[in-house]
């Protein structure tokens, strides 16, 4: 079992090669049609005039023709670097390292509190389909979906932050005045509780409710309208009323039998949204000032920064990937029968 | 510099000033082609320059003084009677961050830099007729002199910018290479310095953290700052930024959206401090190269159709100073600018003019801004659409992603638009010879004038005081005559800090200057 699983992987990641190269491409030329010129936007001091933006497009590579430049950023990407930022001033490379364990803790978590509590909203509703229950689940997942995540970030900072007091302010991953953890895995949560720094744990932790509720409320919805839907289907099929006809308890009949069926449409849909959520936080980040890489690319194409834009758009699919096979063999797991050819 | 561990607990919070901001330092070296604003700031307060601007009291606030200028690095200087040598002497216990002492040599390594290398010094320099490594010598190792071939006003000012930047010769040069003499690679994230302050951690896009350096000598009277600690933090949300000053967790902010003031300003933790850019100006220009606003007549027309009260209100809620509504009609009363324009709303006229134009029904046009100032420019625009609209003008609006915007202003591809506009060196002269004279990129209305060419380039080397004021006059008469911007007002600089900071000064580059606050 395991080495067909491994051979299927294998299988799937080669596959993804040639989707890679082309987001490469794309992205690279679409960067490029763009109005706006990175070079003029960059030399704006008091006194820089047109020779300094012809050497600033020289030093930057943008002074030759695009196939060239093409082939150039291919070559530089094949071997693992990424370009510098003008944005920030770093290597591209090394700007993602510090960022992207910013943004899959929180996305983590936030998908993690997601199905916390969508699950068990959307088990609930099926149940009772009609209801009172049902309505309700109905009008939080509307009210989630509705609110953008920046109104909602901001209501929780004017509420939590600025009225009571709850939590701390709102500005990145750890107070300002604390230490950060040792950089073992770049995922705070961790390198606090390999360390075994509890109050760092929860200081930690403590910043990164706030914006972890805010991005779980808007998936809320998604997730417990497709467990809902999916668990009324197989809560009308033929061997639940076999099981319930066997005098099996319920609870047994809901949790072991029905909702795992259930989970599969579930699974599909959680690799989505995730990564959705990784791509989509931008406002999250920006409202709570989270240094992940989804505010960073933002910033870097206001600023018509081709480098980061490219290194981002290319990390995403990577993880588009990852997230596809990752749910390809959850799948085989929740599901024997399911082999992908 | 990995990791950014404060040592928290060793220093006092009120010892400590925590700055929010909405952008990047993207550099250390702020010569570097693409530094922030963000990165202008932090270098003031790292590097040392030979000389510095005095500061004034404007009202109950403080601001920079372009006329007076004392030795930061410098102890003091003299110049010579036909004004073209300037001799420079040292403080002779002036140290480098690194603890080994500032000598002439470093300083004549690190003015050659600056009209050597490519980097953004060496540009603003040519504005002082600092152009070759030959003009800088040094006597001894305490004495310096600069060599000018005219005697150019503005060489001393130009050694007080934020390029102007003293380095540590002997450490720069352990990391230059054969491909970059000058280092200028590794100081992007590294410093050679002899600031007021040193740099604990950078990480850019989240927080820089500073150190006072306990061995500085460069302040006014030879006082250390106050702080002894400055976090600079980047918070992108205008919203979150003034939460954090209203909640007194923040002490100072500089760039929140003019519409949370008011708040503030009611607030028990914190206070607004509103000084006058005192260098700036916010206008529209007209592209004086392209029809129909090559006419002079049609631009008249524009400059009587705006609603100008109306614009001072909805976009900047009255905080600034008016630059239109003047007394005066064709000869200012002073040399100074940017001062106010005889610029009124006269929607009667202005159809007249535009009939003289040859356009009695008026033309169809765009109206140009970047997104970064959408508050205060979408409201501006829209009174300008509706304004023009009623002498037959057809407005349309386009708003414009920063990057974009840039490059057709640079290009010079935009008939009509807004932007705003700081000069570093506040002289009347260096306006006019920066926005309104050759083919560059800050000629917003790409104006072309003989008069104003040989008027900027006479004031440039004029040592007659008095003749020098006339120049100045005439250009500001050629400029209203002409009309090839229209001058709308100077934006408050609206600095928010906590109650008890004090000291905040307004300075050219529109950043704080950590060495001047203090908490009381």
């Amino acid at each position: 079992m395991l080495t067909g699983i491994l051979r299927r992987v294998g299988r799937r990641l080669l596959a993804s090669i040639p989707a890679l190269f082309g987001v490469v491409v794309v992205t690279f030329v679409l960067m490029r049609v763009l109005p706006g010129d990175p070079a003029v936007f960059f030399s704006s001091g008091p006194s820089a005039g047109k020779e300094e933006i012809e050497e600033l497009r020289r030093s930057m590579g943008l002074d030759r023709p695009i196939p060239v430049q093409l082939v150039r950023y291919l070559g530089e990407v094949a071997t693992g670097n990424l370009g510098r930022s003008m944005t920030t001033g770093q290597p591209v490379i090394s700007d993602m390292t510090r960022r992207l364990p910013a943004s899959l803790e929180l996305t983590c978590t936030a998908l993690f509190i997601a199905l916390m509590f969508s699950i068990p909203l959307g088990v609930a509703a099926a149940l009772r389909p009609g209801t009172a229950i049902d309505h309700v689940v109905r009008m939080l997942c509307t009210l989630g979906v509705c609110v953008p995540t920046f109104v909602s970030g901001l209501l929780l900072i004017y509420a939590f932050y600025y009225l009571l007091g709850w939590a701390p302010d709102p500005t990145g991953r750890i107070d300002i005045f604390a230490s950060a953890p040792p950089d073992i895995t770049g995922f705070f949560l961790i390198d606090f509780a390999l360390k075994g720094d509890w109050e760092g744990w929860m200081a930690a932790f403590s910043q990164l409710l706030l914006p972890a509720c805010t991005m779980a409320l808007f998936v809320l919805a998604p997730l417990a309208r497709m467990t809902r839907a999916s668990m009324l289907a197989v809560l009308g099929s033929d061997f639940i009323r076999t099981a319930h006809a066997m005098g099996l308890s319920r609870l047994r009949i809901i949790v072991a039998y029905a909702l795992r069926n259930a989970l599969l449409p579930v699974l599909t849909i959680t690799g989505i949204v995730f990564s959705t959520m990784l791509g989509a936080n931008v406002l999250v980040e920006k409202v709570f000032s989270w240094p992940g890489v989804a505010s960073y690319a933002l910033d870097a194409l206001l600023a018509s920064d081709y480098a980061p834009v490219q290194a981002f758009v290319l990390l995403m699919a990577m993880i588009f990937v990852m997230v596809n096979v990752t749910i390809d063999v959850l799948y085989g797991i929740a599901d024997p029968r399911v082999s992908v050819a | 510099m990995a990791g950014g561990a404060l040592p928290a607990a060793a220093q006092s919070r009120a010892e400590t000033l925590r700055y929010v901001t909405g952008a990047t330092i993207n550099t250390l070296d702020t010569t570097m082609p693409g530094a922030t604003r963000e990165a202008f700031g932090l270098s003031m307060n790292v590097y040392d320059r030979l000389f510095s601007f005095g500061r004034k009291k404007v009202g109950e606030n403080w601001a920079f003084d372009p006329d007076t200028i004392r030795g930061e690095l410098a102890k003091s200087y003299s110049i010579s009677p036909d004004s073209k040598v300037i001799t420079i002497t040292l403080r002779p216990d002036a140290t480098w961050h690194d603890g080994t002492p500032v000598t002439a040599e470093d300083v004549k390594w690190s003015l050659d830099r600056h009209v050597t290398a490519k980097s953004l010094a060496a540009p603003q320099f040519t504005t002082g007729s600092l152009t070759k490594a030959d003009q800088f010598k040094i006597v001894d190792p305490q004495t310096v002199t600069v060599t000018l071939d005219k005697p150019d006003r503005l060489a001393l000012a130009n050694l007080c910018v934020c390029y102007a930047i003293m380095i540590n010769s002997k450490l720069a040069k352990k990391h230059a290479t054969a491909d970059d003499p000058w280092a200028m690679e590794w100081m992007k994230t590294n410093t050679a310095a002899s600031g007021a302050y040193i740099v604990d951690s950078h990480k850019p896009g989240e927080s820089t953290v500073l150190r006072r350096n306990e061995k500085w000598i460069g302040g006014a009277g030879g006082a250390l700052p106050f702080f002894k600690r400055i976090i600079i933090q980047t918070v992108p949300e205008p919203a979150t930024r003034a939460n954090l000053i209203e909640r007194g967790d923040a002490d100072l902010a500089i760039d929140l959206a003019a519409s949370d003031l008011p708040t503030i300003e009611k607030s028990a933790k914190s206070k607004v401090v509103s000084i006058p850019q005192t260098n700036g100006f916010t206008h529209i220009s007209m592209n004086t190269q392209m029809a129909p606003f090559d006419n002079l007549k049609v631009r008249q027309a524009v400059a009587m159709a705006l609603p100008y009260e109306d614009m001072f209100k909805a976009a900047i809620f009255s905080r600034g100073t008016k630059l239109y509504n003047a007394t005066w009609s064709t000869v200012p009363p002073d040399a100074s600018f940017p001062q106010a324009i005889p610029n009124k709303t006269d929607l009667a006229k202005a159809k007249a003019l535009l009939a003289e134009a040859g356009h009695p029904n008026g033309f169809s046009t765009t109206f140009a801004f970047t997104a970064g100032q959408t508050a205060t420019a979408e409201p501006m625009a829209a009174l300008v659409k509706e304004s023009l609209g009623k002498i037959g003008i057809q407005v349309e609006i386009q708003k414009k992603p920063d990057a974009e915007f840039n490059t057709l202003e640079s290009e010079k591809k935009m008939p009509l638009f807004t932007d705003g506009a700081t000069a570093w060196l506040p002289y009347t002269y260096y306006f006019f010879y920066l926005y309104f004279t050759r083919d560059q990129r800050w000629n917003f209305a790409s104006f072309k004038s003989k008069k104003m060419e040989d008027l900027t380039l006479d004031a440039r080397y004029q040592t007659d005081k008095a003749k020098y004021e006339e120049d100045c006059k005439q250009m500001i008469e050629l400029f209203n005559a002409e009309t090839p911007l229209i001058m709308l007002w100077q934006p408050n600089h609206d600095a928010v800090m906590a109650k008890s900071v004090d000291g905040y000064t307004y300075q050219f580059y529109r950043q704080a200057d950590f060495r001047d606050l203090k908490r009381v």
